[in-house]
């Protein structure tokens, strides 16, 4: 019977797998024509265009191989970038990891409302970037701030002070607005892996006399390994692509800029279009690069314990 | 569930306290300074709670009694800019759930030739920033001359947001039985009636995971619309930061015009928290 029904269904199939080929190139045009047309021929240009010198003021724009790439070298004001980015990423993956699956384990242990918890703990990475930077300038204001007012309340000297005179704590005060931002991803994806861990390993350990610590160095942070790796991936690339808050909250000043801020400056201000090209694609490259080493490097250390 | 004892429940009420204080207490200090009056931001030591409470910095946004802050008529760039945030958000929103329910659908159902090329290669664009792209993209929309057009952020918009659904999509058609499918088909059902009557049904949840993401998105981009919606169509993100560079620094206008922009977002936090968290998570475990 099963047979029969299969042999009569063949034909009828190879006839509609053809038909499912046509509607399928046709269902995926959208997608072709959108990403060729703004990702992946723009993408070739942006490589093609690192090139060449393409200046809107200088006419022309001839072959010149790897200058602007060798330009980078000698250029002091990209340099400062750089340190900062470097700074960012750095401090941003740390504080987003540390604190991020602090946060996790802390939520995974709450019972009755957890669900509007982990609202409450989403909701700044929900708001628009520029929103969180123009928060906490506001708080970051020498008069009327709320973190000068809450400094002064406890008796420090702090009533007038300008945060962004002195450069490691504009750096800091930048930091804090992305850390705001970017920490509830990682309680999300960490939550999510600890919330599979089967209760009873921990039953088990709790027999075998272990401390709360102990479950959670020895159970809980190994089995959430994987779910780290990745939340390190994307706090990696976030940090790399820092724009909004840095330019908010204190401008261009080269004592906070990033690297995105310095593409963005060459490119639309003095006008060096081949140049930040040449710029983004370097600073793409080294982000998934860092990223890369973070996961192997975490996943390696992880493993042999 | 372990029994958790008295002095380990009273750590873990001194972390949520915490985290609860840091995760909400500038979004409060926002909400609560946008209805104090502009005078009691020069008291000292300051209020941590508002001691006036008045309407006064709304209405300055919204136009409602008044019509000029230092020769500029706020009220209408706020209101453009509103409706622009949301014009824009919405479309690419749209846009881009149905590119890629289709799309997701085709990529997992249909065989046709580079099927699975076409898809990493897509997907992979997820590790492109959008900075890597722009002075191309910008001189392809001055060329089309849809700089500052709705059409023009819209579309970018999609092809930036549509890696992420378009991943989030298929790995959701991919967990529906295809025995489902094979009935309709041996039924005699075509392809669309399928997609349209009985798999679209399904995957709502995996639908409004994809929307919120790209809502959220493009709801909060600054960098983008700042090089392609200038003037005609700048939306908010891009409005409320001149606020607080341009010649005249008003915090009450700026807490106000953040609180606003804060509203959106927090409604699909709260009630839409379930399905944000889902596309999380198939966004990010790549």
């Amino acid at each position: 019977m099963t047979a029969v029904a299969l042999a009569a269904t063949e034909p009828k199939r190879r006839a509609a797998g053809n038909g499912d080929a046509v509607l399928g190139v046709l269902l995926v045009t959208p997608i072709i024509l959108t990403m060729f047309a703004l990702v992946f021929f723009p993408l070739g240009q942006t490589v093609w265009d690192s090139l060449h010198r393409i200046n809107p003021m200088q006419a022309g724009t001839p072959f010149i191989g790897v200058t602007n790439y060798t330009k980078m070298l000698s250029d002091a004001d990209l340099g400062h970038a750089w340190v900062n980015t470097l700074i960012y990423v750095a401090a941003a993956v740390v504080l987003e990891t540390v604190f991020g699956v602090l946060a996790a384990a802390l939520v995974n242990q709450v019972r009755v409302g957890r669900q509007w918890l982990l609202a409450a703990v989403i909701l700044p990475w929900a708001l628009p970037a520029v929103v969180n930077a123009v928060i906490w300038l506001w708080i970051y204001q020498p008069g009327a701030g709320l973190l000068n007012g809450l400094l002064t309340s406890v008796g420090l000297p702090f009533e007038n002070h300008v945060w962004f005179n002195e450069r490691t704590s504009a750096i800091a005060a930048v930091l804090v607005v992305h850390v705001w931002r970017m920490m509830p991803l990682t309680v999300v994806i960490v939550l999510a892996a600890m919330q599979t861990i089967p209760e009873h390993l921990y039953e088990a350990a709790r027999i075998d006399g272990a401390t709360r610590p102990q479950m959670f160095f020895s159970i809980t942070l190994p089995l959430v390994r994987s779910a780290i790796a990745v939340a390190v991936t994307n706090a990696t690339v976030a940090a790399f692509n820092l724009f909004d808050e840095a330019v908010v909250v204190n401008s261009s000043s080269l004592d906070t800029r990033p690297v995105v801020v310095q593409i963005y400056l060459e490119t639309f201000q003095n006008l060096h279009f081949s140049y930040g090209m040449a710029l983004s694609l370097v600073l793409t490259v080294i982000s998934i690069l860092v990223s890369a080493v973070f996961v192997v490097r975490l996943y390696n250390s992880t493993r042999l314990e | 569930m372990m029994k958790q004892s008295f002095g380990f429940r009273i750590v873990i009420w001194l972390g949520v306290a915490l985290l609860l204080l840091w995760s909400l207490g500038p979004i409060y200090w926002t909400l609560a300074s946008s209805v104090t009056p502009t005078a009691d931001f020069s008291a000292r030591p300051i209020h941590f709670f508002p001691q006036h409470f008045t309407l006064d910095h709304f209405e300055r946004l919204l136009g409602i009694n008044v019509d000029r802050i230092g020769g500029v008529q706020v009220w209408a760039q706020f209101r453009a800019a509103l409706f622009n945030s949301i014009v824009a958000a919405l479309a690419a929103t749209v846009l881009c759930v149905a590119v890629s329910a289709l799309g997701g659908y085709a990529f997992t159902r249909l065989n046709f030739p580079g099927r699975k090329a076409l898809f990493y290669a897509v997907v992979a664009t997820l590790a492109v920033p959008g900075y890597a792209v722009l002075i191309p993209l910008y001189r392809i929309m001055t060329g089309t001359h849809m700089v500052d057009t709705f059409l023009g952020i819209t579309l970018i918009y999609v092809s930036a947001y549509l890696p992420l659904t378009l991943w989030l999509m298929r790995s959701v058609f991919e967990q529906l039985p295809v025995s489902l499918e094979e009935a309709a088909q041996i039924d005699g059902a075509g392809r669309l009636y399928i997609f349209f009557r009985i798999v679209l049904p399904l995957v709502g949840p995996g639908l409004t995971a994809a929307a919120i993401l790209t809502f959220l998105g493009a709801w909060g981009q600054y960098l983008v619309p700042l090089v392609f919606s200038p003037t005609q169509t700048k939306p908010l993100t891009v409005l409320i930061p001149e606020f607080a560079t341009k010649n005249f620094i008003d915090y009450g206008l700026i807490t106000a015009a953040g609180s606003i922009a804060i509203v959106v977002p927090a409604l699909v936090v709260i009630f839409l928290n379930r399905y944000l968290v889902t596309g999380l998570l198939a966004g990010s475990v790549k």
